[in-house]
C-alpha cells in the first residue's frame, strides 16, 4: 500500500441518547439534517474537499442504516483504489475482542488499519457536528508549529463555556490547560472534537492508555490530559465559522433553523456555496411539486415533496407530503412523512415516514406557555398520529396514537 | 424471466430540427426535461427498471452533451464489470460499407455496430428511441412477446404523440397481432407506435444482414412494413403517459403537462424510479417573500420572487420582485430583480437582467439559447 500523509478516523459509533426517539434505530451520524443530508455528510464532505482520501469510519451503535448510507463512499468521492472510505466496526481478535469502550479505544483497536497506510498524521473527527472546515489548513498549521497534537477550537459565548471541553492557551496558540465541562471556565475556547496527531506519538499514548485500568479510554478525558501532563507540544487551531453540536433535540432543531437563516445569508453556514459542496447519497425522487393553493415562505423544500398546504420557517426533507389545508410552522419534517388535510404541525420534529392524519395538531407556539413547560414536540419514525389528536408542546410520540 | 439487452437510438430523429435553439448544442435525447432530467433518462431508467444490465446508446451528431451526461453510466447503475453502458458514437472505416458512409436510417445504424450486436449476451433485444418520455413496463412487454409467440413486439399507445408525418400507426386484431401498418398518415382505429420494439437477438442479426444485402435501411419502413407478410408482429398497448419531443411548442406543452398530478403519477413510480446524473445540489430555499403556485421545482433553487405554472430546473435563481409564469427555466437560469417572464423557455445558464420583460404565447413560446444574457 502506498504511504498516505494523513489518515482520518471518523468516530461514528455514538448513540446520541439525548436525541431520544430520533436515534432509537439509527446512529447519531445518520440522523437527517437540512433537507437532504445526514450529519455524517459534513465531516465526509470536509474530508473530500480537504483532499483527504482515506477515512476510517468507526461504527458500533445501530450501524445498518449508516453502513448502507456510506456504501462504497462514492457520493463523497471516497470510492478509491487505495484508501477511500472504510467502515470499521469492532471485531473479534485472536485474544477476545470487545466493543469500543471509548473514543480513544476505538482508534486503538484499529491501529493495524492505520499502520497499513504508514501515515505521518492522523486526523480524528467526530460524526456529530454541522460545520464546514478545511482540514488541510489545520494540518498546515500543525506542521508549521511542529506540534505533537493540534486541537481545533472555536470561541463560544462565556455563559455556554461550561458545556464544552475548554482549552487555555498562550498567545502563540500553545495549549497550557484543558478542562472537560469546567464549572468555572478559564477561557471561552471550546474544543470542536477535531484533532490532528503525529501518528507515532498518538500510537504510544494509545498503547499506554490501553494498559491503564483507570482510564475511560477517551480522547478528551484521558489522551489529551496525559499528553499535556507529559509536556508534549499541543496547539490550538482557531476556527472561525459556523459549528454546531447537534447532540440534543433543541440543537438539532436550531441547526436546521440556522440553515434557513443561511438561505438569507445571515449565518456563516453557507450551504449554498458551490466551492465547498456538501455531498450526500442521492435518491431518485422527482422535483418537488408546489400546488396552486400552496404557500411556502422562508423554508427549505427537497425533491419528491408535494406541497398543497402552507409551510413557513420549516425544513421539509425528501418525499414529504403536505396536504391541502395543512400547516407546517417552525418545524422539521423528515423524509417520507405525511401531513394530512388540515393537520397543524408547529415547533415540532416529525421523523421519517410518520403520518399526521387529518386535523391532528402537533406542538405549539412558545408564547403564553411558561418557558419551563415549553419544548419541541417529537413524533418518532413510522408513527401514525390519528385524526384530530392533539399533542401539545414537549410531547414525544413513540408509538401510534389514535 | 428471459434476459433483455437495450439499444437506444439517441440521434435527433425526424423532428429534431424543429426544436431550433434547444437542439443547437445537443440531440433531442439530451434535452433537459421535467425539472431535473434529460429525455434519455426515461428510456435508460425504463431499461434499468426492467432488470436490463447491458445498454448500448447509438449516437450520430451533437453528442457531446450526451457523453457528458451519461459518463460511465454509474448514475443508472450501469457501470458494470461485464456489460453495463456502452456508448456507440459513429466511426468511419476505410472500406466503405453497403451504405457508402451516408447515414440513412436505423437498420443502417445497426449494421455499423454488427460486431457489437454479435457480442450481445442476452436472448432478446429492446430497440428504443431516446426521445420518448414514458415509464414503460418492459418486463411485462417481454412476457407478452413470448406468450404471443411474436417475432417482433411493438409497444404502442392509443394516444397521439403529434407530428404524424414522422409516426408509425398500427392496426391490430383481437389477438394483438398487427394486421396493417401506416407511416406518416394517421389511420383511424389504430394505435401509434412508441418506437420501442422487442425481438430476439437472432432475428435482429438476420434482419440487419438481410437489409444490408438488399440496400434497405429503415426499421419501420423496410422491416415492420416491408416484411409484415412474413413476420409475426404483435402490439403491446401501453396506456400511461407518453410524450415525444418534436417542436418547441410540443416541448413546452409536454413539460407543462408535468404539472398535472396524473402525469407525474404515471411517470414517477416508486418501484421504477427515473434516475439521472447526480449534481449534488442543496434543497431549494424559499425566501420569506417568495410566492410560488402550481410549479414543479428541482433542487438547488433559490426563490425570492413570484413563480406560477412553471417548471424550474436545478440551480435556478429567481430574485425578489421578479415574476415568472407559464415558463420553463432550465438549470442555472437567473432571473434578476424585477424581471418579468411569461411563456418562455430559458436554456441552461441564461441570465435575464434586472427589469427585463419577455413574453411569448401559449401557442408560440419563446426559447432563449444556452448561456444568453438578456
Amino acid at each position: 500500500m502506498r504511504k498516505k500523509e494523513c489518515v482520518a478516523m471518523l468516530l461514528a459509533g455514538g448513540q446520541g441518547s439525548r436525541l431520544y426517539v430520533l436515534t432509537a434505530n439509527v446512529a447519531k451520524p445518520a440522523v437527517p439534517y437540512g433537507g437532504k443530508y445526514r450529519i455524517i455528510d459534513f465531516p465526509l464532505s470536509n474530508c473530500a474537499n480537504s483532499k483527504i482520501d482515506t477515512v476510517g469510519i468507526l461504527t458500533q451503535y445501530q450501524p445498518h442504516e449508516l453502513n448502507a448510507y456510506i456504501g462504497s463512499g462514492l457520493p463523497w468521492d471516497l470510492d478509491r483504489l487505495e484508501g477511500g472510505a472504510r467502515v470499521l466496526p469492532p471485531f473479534v481478535k485472536k485474544q477476545g475482542g470487545e466493543w469500543y469502550k471509548g473514543t480513544a479505544n476505538a482508534v486503538f483497536q484499529n491501529i493495524e488499519f492505520i499502520e497499513t497506510y504508514d501515515p505521518d498524521l492522523v486526523l480524528v473527527l467526530s460524526g456529530d457536528h454541522i460545520y464546514k472546515m478545511n482540514y488541510a489548513k489545520m494540518i498546515n498549521y500543525h506542521k508549521s508549529n511542529a506540534a505533537d497534537c493540534t486541537i481545533a477550537v472555536i470561541e463560544v459565548p462565556p455563559d455556554d463555556a461550561s458545556r464544552f471541553g475548554i482549552l487555555s492557551t498562550r498567545t502563540d496558540g500553545c495549549i497550557v490547560g484543558f478542562e472537560e465541562k469546567p464549572r468555572e471556565p478559564k477561557s471561552n475556547l471550546a474544543s470542536m472534537g477535531v484533532y490532528v496527531f503525529n501518528w507515532k506519538k498518538l500510537k504510544s499514548y494509545l498503547l499506554d492508555d490501553d494498559q491503564n485500568p483507570n482510564s475511560s479510554n477517551d480522547f478528551g478525558a484521558d489522551i489529551i490530559p496525559a499528553m499535556l501532563a507529559a509536556g508534549e507540544s499541543l496547539y490550538a487551531y482557531r476556527f472561525k465559522g459556523y459549528w454546531k453540536d447537534v447532540g440534543t433535540i433543541d440543537s438539532l432543531w436550531e441547526a436546521n433553523m440556522d440553515l434557513l437563516a443561511s438561505g438569507g445569508d445571515i449565518s456563516d453556514l453557507n450551504i449554498f456555496d458551490p466551492t465547498w459542496r456538501i455531498y450526500s447519497r442521492p435518491n431518485s425522487a422527482p422535483p418537488h411539486f408546489v400546488g396552486a393553493e400552496a404557500q411556502i415562505s422562508h423554508a427549505v423544500v427537497s425533491e419528491g415533496c408535494e406541497v398543497y398546504g402552507s409551510v413557513e420557517n420549516s425544513v421539509l426533507f425528501t418525499d414529504v407530503k403536505v396536504a391541502p389545508g395543512a400547516r407546517v410552522k417552525y418545524s422539521i419534517v423528515m423524509p417520507g412523512a405525511i401531513i394530512e388535510e388540515d393537520a397543524v404541525v408547529e415547533y415540532a420534529i416529525v421523523a421519517e415516514d410518520a403520518v399526521i392524519e387529518r386535523g391532528a395538531k402537533i406542538g405549539g407556539d412558545p408564547s403564553g406557555v411558561p418557558p419551563e413547560e415549553w419544548g419541541l414536540a417529537i413524533v418518532a419514525s413510522s408513527v401514525t398520529i390519528g385524526p384530530g389528536v392533539v399533542l401539545g408542546p414537549r410531547a414525544m410520540a413513540r408509538c401510534d396514537i389514535r | 424471466m428471459k434476459d433483455m439487452h437495450g439499444l437506444i437510438f439517441a440521434y435527433a430523429g425526424g423532428g429534431g430540427t424543429r426544436l431550433k435553439e434547444l437542439t443547437e448544442h445537443r440531440s433531442v435525447s439530451s434535452l433537459p426535461f421535467g425539472g431535473r432530467y434529460r429525455v434519455i433518462d426515461f428510456m435508460l431508467s425504463n431499461m434499468v427498471g426492467a432488470g436490463i444490465t447491458d445498454v448500448g446508446v447509438i449516437m450520430r451528431e451533437n453528442y457531446q452533451s450526451l457523453l457528458d451526461h451519461l459518463g460511465s453510466g454509474k448514475d443508472w447503475d450501469l457501470s458494470r464489470k461485464r456489460g453495463g453502458l456502452r456508448l456507440l458514437p459513429p466511426f468511419s472505416f476505410a472500406g466503405k460499407g453497403p451504405y457508402e458512409g451516408v447515414f440513412l436510417g436505423s437498420m443502417a445504424a445497426l449494421f455499423d455496430i454488427t460486431s457489437y450486436l454479435s457480442h450481445i449476451r442476452q436472448e432478446y433485444v429492446v430497440l428504443a428511441e431516446g426521445c420518448l418520455v414514458a415509464n414503460l413496463p418492459l418486463e411485462d412487454a417481454l412476457r407478452h412477446h413470448i406468450a404471443n409467440g411474436a417475432d417482433i413486439t411493438a409497444l404502442c399507445t392509443p394516444r397521439r404523440l403529434g407530428q404524424a408525418e414522422c409516426a408509425c400507426f398500427l392496426q391490430m386484431d383481437d389477438d394483438d397481432i398487427v394486421t396493417d401498418i401506416a407511416r406518416g398518415r394517421d389511420m383511424l382505429d389504430t394505435t401509434e407506435s412508441l418506437g420501442v420494439y422487442i425481438l430476439s437477438k437472432k432475428l435482429l442479426e438476420t434482419l440487419v444482414a438481410h437489409c444490408a444485402a438488399h440496400n434497405l435501411y429503415d426499421f419501420e419502413r423496410d422491416v415492420l412494413q416491408g416484411m409484415l407478410g412474413t413476420l409475426k408482429v404483435s402490439g403491446y398497448v401501453f396506456n400511461g403517459f407518453a410524450a415525444r419531443m418534436s417542436t418547441v411548442a410540443s416541448y413546452f406543452e409536454h413539460n407543462m403537462s408535468m404539472l398535472r398530478a396524473e402525469v407525474r403519477a404515471s411517470l414517477f413510480l416508486k418501484d421504477r424510479p427515473v434516475k439521472t446524473k447526480v449534481r449534488d445540489d442543496t434543497s431549494t430555499y424559499y425566501a420569506p417573500a417568495a410566492r410560488v403556485s402550481n410549479c414543479l421545482v428541482a433542487d438547488g433553487c433559490f426563490i425570492e420572487g413570484d413563480v406560477e405554472n412553471s417548471v424550474i430546473f436545478r440551480g435556478v435563481r429567481i430574485e425578489s420582485g421578479a415574476r415568472v409564469h407559464n415558463s420553463i427555466l432550465m438549470q442555472d437560469t437567473k432571473v434578476s430583480a424585477g424581471a418579468i417572464l411569461g411563456y418562455a423557455i430559458t436554456d441552461k445558464e441564461v441570465v435575464i437582467g434586472p427589469g427585463r420583460m419577455l413574453m411569448g404565447h401559449a401557442t408560440y413560446p419563446i426559447a432563449i439559447g444556452k448561456g444568453s444574457i438578456v
